[in-house]
Parts: structure tokens; C-alpha cells; sequence
């Protein structure tokens, strides 16, 4: 048994607004081990975002709260820890890559100082040790001149770049968990392959854990081993990467891998989920999938089925494969 | 850089003159004469006369204007009809007072403002918020007169601790500071506040909270320098009205500022000392608005100066 890096147990964030509760995460449960690539997948507000920040604690600028669950970082639960301890944890053992690299950097700071201050931070490098640190980094995620890059300003890269200097600042202290929020959803393809070719090679070279956050099952496919597909704040199914593909359980699943566009298949039109993830103010009562599901049964509309074994390493949550025994309808 | 600085300064000399057109018509376009204030209530129309003859104000208005213009450029900013003293003297002498009043004010309003609009903004509608918000409006409403009046009552009236106005000590300078900056505190506290309220929303911001860094240097490093733009103009435009010299400030604390210069020679009809106080003033404006725009290249990396 490999050794387990992250353990999120039951975890539910809520956000606490004017209309009320909205269940973000609700009771997901994600184990990560070590050298091991998660994919966590979904569509958009099904609560894959909110749970990689409630891994950093960094819910600050959101009314969102972590009501329940457990986080267990290489066996300390990182819900316990005071706002001091968790500094000492963000951008040293666990870093985070955003979605947005145009945005994530601050621009009135020069791209050498926004990587040397995590290195001086928990390095405790002195300035320049940090700055040949930096280079270093740079070079490391294949970035030219670098020896000049950190002079410059992050309005003189490119959205690639950016994303690169973003990576180099979140492997600079060897993280041994990386979380990846769409590290490439905003970049164009071809960036898009040169990024996850590093992120690979980062991988091999380190040893780290990471969480791959993202939609696009083209990602999944060339970077994870394990999947977690997520859907309006529940995990739905969970699964290898190759099962996944090859014999996908739940029909939101197999909606995900039927709306993705295959090379020599002629088809006139993608297939597509019909609907929309439901809003928070009118969730369906049983099954949270059911009103879009084209397989739904009646207990579907009534109950809500839970995360169940449907093979050894497969586990699925929908009334199709719910053992009824045990789940006594 | 100092091509773009060269270049913006010969920029002043056009607008300058403009605005010197515009300043020379309107004091003489101010109702009442002047010869008549400079001879005197009971002298002869014919002295009257004889006075306006000195003054060369019974030239046509454009040899008035070509006259005043041609001695500006030599150095010559008229004497005062008042004193009879050169103007250059009379402005020099009530410049510094002024000056001094005007940063001392900005330098505690920008202290304060800033500090009370960071706290505001991180502890957004907690009681530190409410308590900075309702100071800041306080400074803004309050007017100034009453504020002085108020501070001149408590400080040097009841507990004798400060004089009543006058410029004789440093400690003159604290209760009419303390006015003239309140409302500028309040302006710059309230800017800065809805300012870093939108950046600390940024993603940069959550960038340098991932990396673990404390939340204050998250605020004051990361925060507040991208906020300072919109706070630095606003600050500027407030340092050039205080450089004018505040009328209602200076009055009631007896300063012997610009403002009160201004007031005394608009209502002697003292042209020469009024026309030179208001160009004054126009460079004063001209010159923060350069600083200010070269304040913002060194705030923001991508406005280079070529």
C-alpha cells in the first residue's frame, strides 16, 4: 500500500448567503497517495475549486466555511492547524497552480522578487541564494534568459510563460503536493501540451503528489492515474484512469466521455448532457443528476443513492448499480 | 525619461499663457476701480484720474495685457497697489507659511487616510469598518470652520495647550494641520478603502496567500501597491487645492498664508498681486499633475515614460 499524502474525508463547505445554504462540497471523499496524479473533473460550480481551496484554507474573500469532514495531510489534519501552521504548509509542502495565469501574478512586482519571496520564506534562503534559486526554477520549467526574466514584469510574458513562471513558483520548495486548479484551460492547445509535458516531467523528477483539478477529459486522460468525477458537490464516481474510460459507470460519466469530439467518427453533431447543473436554490430531492439523466429511474427522483463499490476499484453513485439490499428499497 | 520630463515642461509655456489671458480678463472684469481704492474715498475725480494715468490703466485693455505679460517674462511681477511693495516680495513672503501648512496637512491626511482605508478594507463590515467610515465621513461633512473653531476652543481655549493661531512655534502649526488635513484624510480613506477592496478581490492576491505569506504583507506588500493609483491622483489633486491656500482655514487661525493674501488684495482690487497669486496657483496645479503622472510610472511598470 502506497503511502497516502492527502486524505479528504468527508469533507462539506458551505456558503452562507443572503438566500441561504449553498452545499458547495458535500461530503466528498478524495484520497491522494504519494507520486499519485488525481483527477478531479466536472463541470463548472460542482464544487471542484471550492474543495482544492478548502485543502489551502484559503476560503478568505468567499463566505464559504468548512463545516465538516476531515483533511488529513501526510496524517495531520489540516483542519486543526492554526493560521500560523497553515502558512508554514501553503507554498512549501503543499502549492497551488491557478487557472488564470494572466491575472495570478501581481503585476507592479518584478517576476524574480513574486518567486524569491516563497523561497526566502520557507527556505529561508538569504537574497541571493534565493535569486539563483529562482533562475534555477526558471530554467527548470524552460524558460529562456531566465537570468533576465526575473528583471521583468509579468506584462512582458505571454499566458504560457506565465503559466510556467506560476509552476516554477509552485515547485520552488518541493512541494510534496501540487494542486493544479485548470492549469491549462486558458491557454491556447499547443501551450496547453507543452505545459502538462512539464508538469509530467516535474512529476517524475520530484516525486509529487498532485491534484489535477479540470474539466477537460483530454487533460485527465494524458496526466492522471486515478479520476474523481464530481457533480454538484458530491463525488458521482471514482475510478483508475483506464476504467474510466473504458467502461464508465455512471451515466453523468458517460455523458462527459460522449461529448468529447473523436478523430474519424464521423458525426454530424456532439453528443451533449442536456440541461444544466442544477442551482443550489431548487437541487432535485433525490438523485442530483436525475432530471438530466436519460437512464432515470423512479426511485431516482425520490432518493438519493450513495457512493457505493461497484467493483474493486470502482466505486459509483447511482440507483443503476445500487445494491438494493443493502440500501433497503 | 528625462526626454519625456523636458518635454512636458516646455508643454507648461502654452498653457501658461493661456491661462494668463484668461486670468487678466476676469480681474478686470471684477466690478470696482482701483484708482479709486489707491487714492482714496475723498480725493478728486481729477486725482482719480491722475492715479489711473500712473497705473496705466486708462490703456486699452490688450496694451494692459502686453505690458503685464512682457514684464512677467522679465522677472517683473508688478508692485502691489496696496503696499506699494513688489509682488514677488509680498508672494515670497506668504508662500513658505502656506507650503509648510499645506504638508504637514498631507502628511498626516495621507498617514491616516491610508491607514484608517487599509483597515476599513480588510475588515470590511466589522465594527473597524464602521468606525473608520463614520470618521471618514465625519471628516468630509464637518466643515472646516467649525472644526477649527471647535479645536481652537478645546485645545487653546479650555486647556491652554496650543495658541489660537498665529505662526510662531511648531505648535502653531498642529490645530489648523489638523483642520485643513481632516477632510482630506477622510477623502483619501475612503478612496483607499474601496480601492484595495476591488484588488484584494484579485487573483494575485490569492497567489500570494497560496505561497504563505502573512496577511499583512499580503495587504500593505502585494495589496496596496496596486491600490496607491487611484489614491495618488486623488491625493494630488487635494495637495494642489491646500498649495492655494486655504481662505477659511488661514482666516480663522491668522495664518499668514496665500490665502489670506488673496482675500485681502481681491477686496483692495490689488491686480497685480491677484493676477501673479493665480498664476501661481495655475503652475502649482501643472506641476502636481506632472508629479503625479510620474508617480504612476514608478506604481505601475507599464507606464513608461519614452
Amino acid at each position: 500500500m502506497a503511502e497516502t499524502m492527502l486524505k479528504i474525508e468527508d469533507l462539506k463547505t458551505y456558503f452562507y448567503g443572503d438566500d441561504g445554504v449553498v452545499k458547495a462540497v458535500d461530503g466528498v471523499t478524495i484520497t491522494i497517495n504519494k507520486g499519485e496524479t488525481v483527477g478531479v473533473v466536472g463541470e463548472s460550480g460542482c464544487g471542484k475549486s471550492v474543495t482544492s481551496l478548502s485543502v489551502m484554507r484559503l476560503l478568505h474573500d468567499t463566505p464559504g466555511e468548512i463545516v465538516d469532514g476531515s483533511i488529513e495531510f501526510q496524517g495531520k489534519n489540516l483542519l486543526s492547524f492554526s493560521e500560523k501552521e497553515m502558512r508554514q504548509i501553503r507554498g512549501n509542502e503543499v502549492a497551488m497552480i491557478f487557472q488564470e495565469p494572466m491575472t495570478s501574478l501581481n503585476p507592479v512586482y518584478k517576476i524574480g522578487k513574486q518567486l524569491e519571496e516563497a523561497i526566502q520564506l520557507h527556505l529561508k534562503y538569504d537574497k541571493q541564494k534565493a535569486r539563483e534559486h529562482a533562475i534555477q526554477m526558471l530554467k527548470l520549467v524552460g524558460i529562456p534568459r531566465s537570468d533576465e526574466i526575473v528583471n521583468e514584469f509579468p506584462y512582458q510574458l505571454s499566458g504560457g510563460m506565465r503559466q510556467r513562471v506560476m509552476i516554477a513558483m509552485a515547485m520552488a520548495c518541493r512541494p510534496k503536493l501540487l494542486i493544479a486548479d485548470e492549469p491549462t484551460t486558458a491557454l491556447d492547445v499547443t501551450i496547453q501540451a507543452q505545459i502538462l509535458d512539464l508538469m509530467r516531467t516535474l512529476r517524475e523528477e520530484s516525486e509529487t503528489s498532485i491534484m489535477l483539478i479540470t474539466h477537460d477529459l483530454g487533460v485527465v486522460a494524458e496526466m492522471c492515474d486515478r479520476v474523481v468525477v464530481m457533480y454538484a458537490g458530491k463525488v458521482v464516481e471514482e475510478t483508475d484512469v483506464y476504467t474510466l474510460f473504458e467502461d464508465p459507470k455512471h451515466p453523468y460519466t458517460r455523458g462527459l466521455i460522449g461529448s468529447v469530439p473523436k478523430l474519424g467518427k464521423n458525426a454530424n453533431r456532439l453528443d451533449s448532457i442536456p440541461g444544466n447543473v442544477p442551482t443550489p436554490s431548487n437541487m432535485p430531492k433525490g438523485c442530483k443528476f436525475a432530471p438530466r439523466c436519460s437512464n432515470v429511474l423512479k426511485v431516482c427522483l425520490e432518493k438519493e443513492p450513495v457512493l457505493e463499490k461497484v467493483e474493486a476499484n470502482h466505486t459509483c453513485r447511482c440507483w443503476l448499480y445500487q445494491n438494493t439490499e443493502t440500501v433497503g428499497v | 525619461m528625462l526626454k519625456y520630463l523636458i518635454k512636458r515642461l516646455i508643454g507648461i509655456i502654452p498653457i501658461l499663457f493661456f491661462v494668463s489671458i484668461f486670468i487678466f480678463l476676469f480681474v478686470h472684469m471684477i466690478p470696482g476701480d482701483p484708482a479709486r481704492l489707491v487714492a482714496g474715498q475723498d480725493a478728486s475725480l481729477q486725482d482719480v484720474e491722475m492715479v489711473r494715468e500712473e497705473l496705466g490703466l486708462d490703456r486699452p485693455i490688450h496694451v494692459q495685457y502686453f505690458s503685464f505679460v512682457t514684464n512677467i517674462l522679465q522677472g517683473d511681477l508688478g508692485t502691489s497697489l496696496k503696499t506699494k511693495r513688489p509682488v514677488l516680495e509680498e508672494i515670497s513672503q506668504r508662500f513658505m507659511p502656506t507650503f509648510w501648512l499645506t504638508v504637514w496637512s498631507m502628511a498626516w491626511a495621507v498617514i491616516f487616510g491610508l491607514l484608517i482605508g487599509v483597515i476599513s478594507a480588510t475588515k470590511r463590515n466589522k465594527w473597524q469598518d464602521y468606525l473608520g467610515m463614520f470618521g471618514a465621513v465625519s471628516g468630509i461633512s464637518l466643515p472646516s470652520f467649525w472644526l477649527g473653531l471647535m479645536l481652537i476652543q478645546l485645545f487653546s481655549v479650555q486647556l491652554g495647550w496650543l495658541p489660537t493661531g498665529g505662526m510662531d512655534s511648531w505648535k502653531s502649526y498642529i490645530l489648523p494641520s489638523i483642520t485643513l488635513g481632516a477632510g482630506v484624510a477622510a477623502v483619501i480613506a475612503r478612496f483607499s478603502r474601496s480601492s484595495l477592496m476591488d484588488i484584494l478581490k484579485e487573483d494575485y492576491i490569492r497567489t500570494g496567500r497560496a505561497k504563505g505569506l502573512h496577511e499583512n504583507k499580503v495587504v500593505w506588500g502585494h495589496g496596496l501597491k496596486n491600490a496607491m493609483i487611484p489614491v495618488v491622483t486623488m491625493t494630488g489633486l487635494q495637495f494642489g487645492f491646500l498649495l492655494g491656500g486655504s481662505i477659511v482655514i488661514e482666516t480663522v487661525f491668522s495664518w499668514p498664508g496665500l490665502g489670506r493674501l488673496l482675500i485681502d488684495s481681491v477686496s483692495f482690487r490689488d491686480y497685480p498681486v491677484i493676477q501673479a497669486e493665480m498664476l501661481l496657483f495655475a503652475l502649482e496645479f501643472i506641476l502636481i499633475n506632472l508629479i503625479v503622472d510620474l508617480l504612476y510610472g514608478v506604481l505601475n511598470p507599464q507606464i513608461r515614460y519614452e
